[in-house]
C-alpha cells in the first residue's frame, strides 16, 4: 500500500484509534476502585466541614482519621417526602425516583448539633455539588461547602473558598418575624452596603465577576431549602414547643 | 550507530531546552498554564512533572511511529498520543493525589493544548530518533518546570508566607505588621515574575529579539 494513499491513512487513523481507546480502558478500569474511594472520602470530607465540627479536622489526617470521626458523629438518615425517617435504609441505597432524600446528623454527645444534605444546582459554566448544614434550631445556617464544579478559577470558583463559605454561616432561611420561609440568598456587592438591617441575616456577600455562579448558588440553596421543608418545618415545630 | 547515549550532542539537545531555547522564556510558550498553577509550589511541581512526562513519551512515541505517520493527518496524530497520554496522567493523580489534582483542577487537562508539547513533537520527534526525540521532550519539560518551581515558590513564600504549606515568614514579622502580598496570589504577581524572569534569564543568555 503506499503510505500517502487514501486507504494507508485511514487505515493508520483507525489504528491509532484502536490503540489509544483500548489502553485508555484498560487504565481507567484500573484505577477505578481507587478513584471512587477517593471521591467519597472527598464527600465525607466535606460533609464534615459543612457541619462545623466542633474540633475541625486538621488537613493533614489520613484516611482512617477521616472515616473514624465521620463514623463517630455522623448519623446517616433517609427522609421521604412527607420529611419523615425511613427506619432500615442508608442514603447509599436510595435510588432515584423513589422520592427518598438522604440526611446526615451531626450529633455530638448524643446531642444533635447540625442537620446536613446535599445541593445540587447549575451555576455558570458547570454543575456545583454541595452540602448544606443547618443549626439544630433547623433557622440558622450552620455552613456551605462546593465539592465538584467546573466554573471559572479566581471568578466563579471562589465558591470553594472559605471567604465565601464562611459567610453563610449564622446566616438564616427562616424569617420569624413573617413566619415564612426565606432561604439565604447571595447577592451582587456586599450585604453590608445595599441590604437593610433587618434583612441582612438572610443575605451573603456576592463574588465580583461571577453574578452567574452567584445566582446560580442562590436558587440551589432555595430549591433544596424547600424540598426538606417538610421535615425542618417539624424540627421548628419541635423546637417552639 | 556508533554515536554514545551521552554524546556530546545529545547533551546539547537536552540543555537547549533548558536554557538556550527554554520553552517559556525563550519560545514564551506554556504561559496559561505558568500564570495559573504557581500560587503554590506542590501544585506547580505535580503540573511540572505530569507535562514533562507527557512531553518527553509523546516526544518518543511519535518519534517511534515518525516514518509511519502519513502527513496528511500528522497532527492530528500527534493530538491522539498527547490526548492518551494527558489522560493517563490525569487518572493516575485522580487515583493516587485527589487533593492535588482537585486543585490543579481543568489545567492538567489542558496540557493536551499546551504549545511545548505539540511543538516539539512537531518540531523535533517527527525529524529525529528516539533516543534523542526523548532527551529533547526531557529538557523541555524540566526547562519549563524549573521556571514553575521559580515562580511557584516565590508567589508562596510573598503571597502566603509558606513554602509547601509550611510557614516560613516568622510570626513576629506578622506582629510587627507584615502582611503577605496579596497581587502574588492572583495571575498579575505571576505575570509581573515572569516577566523579570525573562529579562534575568536574556540578559545573560545575550538574547535579543530582531527589531
Amino acid at each position: 500500500m503506499p503510505p500517502q494513499s487514501n486507504r494507508y491513512t485511514f487505515m493508520f487513523a483507525f489504528a491509532v484509534c484502536v490503540v489509544c481507546s483500548l489502553s485508555l480502558s484498560a487504565v481507567s478500569q484500573g484505577l477505578k476502585a481507587k478513584q471512587e474511594m477517593n471521591v467519597a472520602l472527598d464527600i465525607k470530607k466535606n460533609i464534615l466541614k459543612a457541619v462545623g465540627l466542633k474540633d475541625p479536622i486538621p488537613p493533614e489526617a489520613k484516611a482512617q482519621e477521616v472515616l473514624a470521626i465521620y463514623k463517630q458523629k455522623i448519623e446517616e438518615k433517609v427522609l421521604n417526602s412527607q420529611g419523615l425517617f425511613v427506619e432500615g435504609k442508608l442514603p447509599s441505597d436510595i435510588k432515584e425516583g423513589e422520592g427518598l432524600s438522604p440526611l446526615y446528623v451531626y450529633k455530638e454527645h448524643g446531642q444533635i448539633m447540625a442537620y446536613c444534605f446535599p445541593i445540587v444546582g447549575k451555576g455558570l459554566w458547570s454543575t456545583l455539588y454541595g452540602y448544606f448544614a443547618l443549626e439544630s434550631d433547623a433557622v440558622t445556617v450552620r455552613g456551605i461547602t462546593f465539592y465538584k464544579h467546573g466554573e471559572t478559577p479566581g471568578l466563579g470558583a471562589e465558591i470553594e473558598k472559605s471567604w465565601f463559605q464562611n459567610n453563610f454561616k449564622g446566616k438564616k432561611i427562616w424569617d420569624a418575624a413573617k413566619n415564612m420561609l426565606s432561604p439565604v440568598k447571595v447577592i451582587k456587592g456586599k450585604v453590608a452596603d445595599s441590604v437593610s438591617e433587618e434583612n441582612a441575616p438572610f443575605h451573603v456577600d456576592g463574588i465580583t465577576g461571577a453574578t452567574m455562579t452567584s445566582k446560580g448558588v442562590t436558587a440551589m440553596i432555595d430549591k433544596w431549602v424547600r424540598a426538606y421543608e417538610p421535615f425542618l418545618g417539624q424540627i421548628r415545630q419541635r423546637e417552639e414547643l | 550507530m556508533a554515536e554514545s547515549l551521552f554524546s556530546r550532542k545529545n547533551k546539547k539537545v537536552f540543555k537547549d531546552g533548558l536554557w538556550d531555547n527554554n520553552p517559556i522564556t525563550f519560545q514564551i510558550l506554556g504561559i496559561c498554564s505558568t500564570l495559573a498553577v504557581t500560587t503554590q509550589l506542590k501544585t506547580a511541581l505535580v503540573m511540572s512533572a505530569s507535562l514533562t512526562f507527557v512531553v518527553a513519551m509523546s516526544n518518543v512515541a511519535i518519534s517511534l511511529m515518525r516514518n509511519w505517520i502519513p502527513s496528511k493527518i500528522r497532527i492530528i496524530v500527534q493530538l491522539s498520543v498527547i490526548s492518551l497520554l494527558v489522560i493517563l496522567a490525569d487518572q493516575f493523580l485522580k487515583a493516587y493525589m485527589y487533593d492535588v489534582s482537585k486543585q490543579l483542577s481543568v489545567f492538567v487537562g489542558l496540557i493536551i493544548t499546551n504549545c511545548i508539547v505539540m511543538g516539539r513533537a512537531e518540531a523535533y520527534a517527527m525529524a529525529n530518533p528516539p533516543w534523542k526525540s526523548f532527551l529533547d521532550g526531557l529538557g523541555n519539560g524540566l526547562g519549563y518546570s524549573g521556571i514553575l518551581v521559580i515562580v511557584g515558590t516565590i508567589r508562596e513564600i510573598l503571597g502566603s508566607g509558606t513554602l509547601l504549606g509550611a510557614p516560613v515568614i516568622p510570626q513576629s514579622f506578622y506582629d510587627a505588621g507584615y502582611i503577605n502580598c496579596g497581587v502574588m496570589v492572583i495571575a498579575p504577581g505571576a505575570f509581573f515574575l515572569l516577566g523579570i524572569i525573562i529579562w534575568i534569564q536574556r540578559a545573560i543568555s545575550g538574547y535579543a529579539e530582531d527589531s
